[in-house]
């Protein structure tokens, strides 16, 4: 399996990226990459399901932080959803529980985007 | 601590009066179908009628001391939870044995030495951990879960009485079972609260319609004095050293028991448990070696706290330990009234049947639980699965055992103490050849970050560590590897060390270079964007959360990060 496996879907107009793997150094940019290119797509906004994020370092946090400041730039929503438990605990202990709209499903998340 | 969502009242909270009281009654009723241990003994010790209702006004004083003691915390004794002793099929074969050899006063006076036993074992709590770790608790429990489960469905089924039930007696169980369940799944506030109380009043009206529960039940009752106070040590006591053995062993399953109980207690009571609080386990045991000492010195036979009892407390959501103290109350009212008693023990056995398979069911799944909140390697697995199977058999094939040498008897007449001695005489031979530390090297021009997730996972199934805590560990030994290896900190191999025993879990990475910055205070968001600098700031941030302690120290031009994790 790769280290990040990213796919894409999109449903009434908001993208869907599903990450699966692992989000750190050596992918982070890769992540933060495609990121960057959904908000540029004219997506009205973008779902993040995490529930097949293995794990996540710093690095991730950081494109984490970098997408929500263009999400808000561009006016746009950006919801996490699906986040494992053991990956929940890292956000617990980085602060970022608050910082992004996160929700517990991606049926939940999709209506919080539109 | 954090209140579960399913649990209504929890350990320290004071349910209203009337709450209080009626779960402290539907306890009582729980309970005292474990009335019925005393009173096999009593029948095995050729004990008059009015020496059986003694013998029962007495065991419900023990009940009722055997209630209190575990919810107190008064410095070593008790772990303050609902937790109650009741009479249990632990002591039930060495006490049936001791009333054949020497009566009564041979059951007590044993009941006495596998108390102070027991004591003892609660002293040596700590230092024994290593040798019963949690997935022994949780085999016991989940033998204890199947035992009481077996018992109940004998008793709904009636099995060993002189004819098997009719359907039209079976709908005794089958609706009192059904009733517990329905309201247990679907009531809501009261109802919900009293669903086993319900199920048996239910199962007392079917029997009474059906005419299973009539006019031979109704003058015994009658036939019962109205008040008495029980004549406490009219037996006296007496030791025989033959039968220490199956006393020890006894009190040994009790002990390991009360551990896998109490585990439950703080799990049911705190939504964010991660682990078993050692030190008040020990005071549990201690409340509980207690409560057998004081119901052989009154006068009925051993103790040990009820995973019965805890599941019925589960199961209607309230944990409180005021309820401990109205259970008390109740048996005491009860010891003073033969002719209760007496109703008591016309309880139809399909309704004491229906009640312990609804408590067994909590009682398996708490075990499971247990369990799995380890990782289990091949090692563990047979521990667990092997002892497991040699505890069903006896079961299974009472014939094969009880053909066995008399003198082995005691270890392998029941399948908890065989199950149990099994688990730790395997889980003592299995340690052999198990590295208690570590080494792995990291190249941080290649960092496979999968091999360290493989390496940490594998090594913490062998040692049978807790599965959070192998999780916390493996975040922060691949964060600080990859911190150290993209930042160029390091230079050279990174020499990654783990070490384990029953207590703690160390990891000290050490590497050519200077130290890694461990911040304090988390970076803002703006500083984390800013660089990669900030974004090493927060690693260090959260490497320092997870851990119980970290350290950073520096000799010559080699630098280690110390992870340490309380287990």
């Amino acid at each position: 399996m790769a280290r990040l496996d990213l796919h894409e879907e999109s449903v009434d107009g908001v993208a869907i990226l599903g990450v699966r793997g692992r989000v750190d150094t050596t992918t982070a940019p890769q992540f933060g990459a495609r990121l960057t290119e959904i908000f540029q797509d004219g997506s009205r906004g973008l779902v993040l399901d995490l529930h097949e994020l293995e794990y996540i370092s710093s690095a991730g946090f950081r494109e984490l932080l970098l997408a929500a400041r263009r999400a808000d730039k561009v006016a746009r929503r950006l919801i996490l959803c699906s986040i494992p438990g053991k990956v929940q605990q890292i956000f617990d202990i980085g602060g970022f529980v608050d910082l992004f709209s996160i929700a517990a499903s991606r049926d939940e998340a999709l209506n919080a985007a539109r | 601590m954090h209140k579960p969502a399913n649990i209504l009242y929890t350990v320290d909270e004071v349910p209203p009066l009337g709450v209080t009281l009626m779960s402290g009654l539907q306890q009582v009723g729980l309970i005292s179908v474990f009335l019925l241990f005393p009173l096999l003994v009593g029948r095995e010790a050729n004990l008059t009628d009015a020496q059986q209702i003694n013998l029962l006004s007495i065991s419900m004083v023990g009940l009722a001391v055997a209630a209190v003691l575990p919810a107190l915390r008064i410095g070593p004794v008790g772990a303050g939870y609902l937790a109650p002793a009741v009479f249990t099929a632990v002591y039930l074969g060495p006490s049936l044995l001791a009333a054949k050899v020497g009566g009564l006063p041979l059951v007590l006076g044993m009941t006495v030495f596998a108390g102070s036993v027991g004591i003892a074992l609660s002293a040596a709590m700590r230092r024994l951990r290593s040798f019963f770790p949690p997935e022994i608790a949780g085999l016991v429990v989940i033998l204890i879960g199947i035992k009481t489960g077996t018992i109940g469905v004998r008793y709904m089924l009636g099995i060993d009485t002189s004819g098997p039930s009719s359907l039209a007696e079976l709908a005794v169980p089958m609706g009192s079972l059904a009733t517990m369940i329905g309201f247990s799944i679907w009531a809501r506030g009261y109802p919900k609260l009293f669903c086993a109380l319900i199920g048996m009043c239910v199962g007392y009206a079917i029997a009474a319609l059906i005419g299973t529960l009539g006019g031979v039940e109704i003058g015994r009752i009658s036939a019962s004095p109205l008040l008495g106070v029980p004549s406490i040590g009219q037996f006296g006591w007496a030791f025989d050293y033959s039968l220490a053995p199956a006393f020890t062993v006894a009190a040994l399953a009790a002990c390991l028991r009360t551990v896998g109980n109490l585990t439950t207690c703080q799990k049911i009571n705190d939504a964010d448990w991660v682990r078993p609080d050692m030190r008040q386990i020990g005071n549990g045991v201690l409340a509980d070696a207690l409560t057998t000492v004081s119901a052989g010195l009154l006068g009925t036979m051993g103790m040990n706290s009820s995973p019965s009892a805890i599941g019925l407390s589960t199961a209607t959501g309230v944990t409180s330990r005021r309820v401990a103290y109205a259970i008390a109350a109740i048996f005491l009212a009860l010891s003073l009234f033969p002719k209760a008693a007496a109703t008591l023990t016309v309880m139809p056995r399909p309704v004491m049947g229906a009640m312990l398979v609804f408590a067994a069911s909590s009682v398996l799944v708490s075990g499971l639980e247990i369990i799995n909140l380890r990782l289990l390697d091949s090692r563990r697995t047979y521990v667990i699965g092997l002892s497991l199977m040699l505890g069903l058999a006896v079961d299974f094939f009472p014939g094969y055992f009880a053909s066995l040498p008399e003198r082995l008897h005691p270890l392998t007449d029941s399948s908890l103490a065989l199950g149990m001695l099994s688990a730790i005489a395997l889980n003592m031979l299995f340690r052999i050849g198990v590295r208690r530390t570590q080494r792995l090297i990291v190249d941080p021009e290649e960092v496979e970050a999968s091999n360290i997730e493989r390496f940490m996972t594998s090594r913490g199934a062998t040692w049978g560590a807790r599965r959070d805590v192998i999780e916390r560990a493996t975040f922060n030994l691949e964060q600080s590897v990859e911190t150290l290896a993209s930042s160029g900190i390091a230079a050279g191999p990174l020499e990654i060390e783990v070490s384990f025993d029953e207590f703690t879990l160390d990891i000290r990475v050490s590497y050519e270079g200077l130290p890694l910055e461990l911040a304090q205070k988390r970076p803002s968001n703006e500083e984390i964007m800013a660089s990669e600098e900030g974004e090493r700031k927060l690693a260090g941030f959260m490497l320092q959360r997870l851990a119980d302690r970290v350290s950073v120290s520096q000799k010559g031009d080699r630098s280690t990060i110390h992870f340490h994790f309380d287990h």
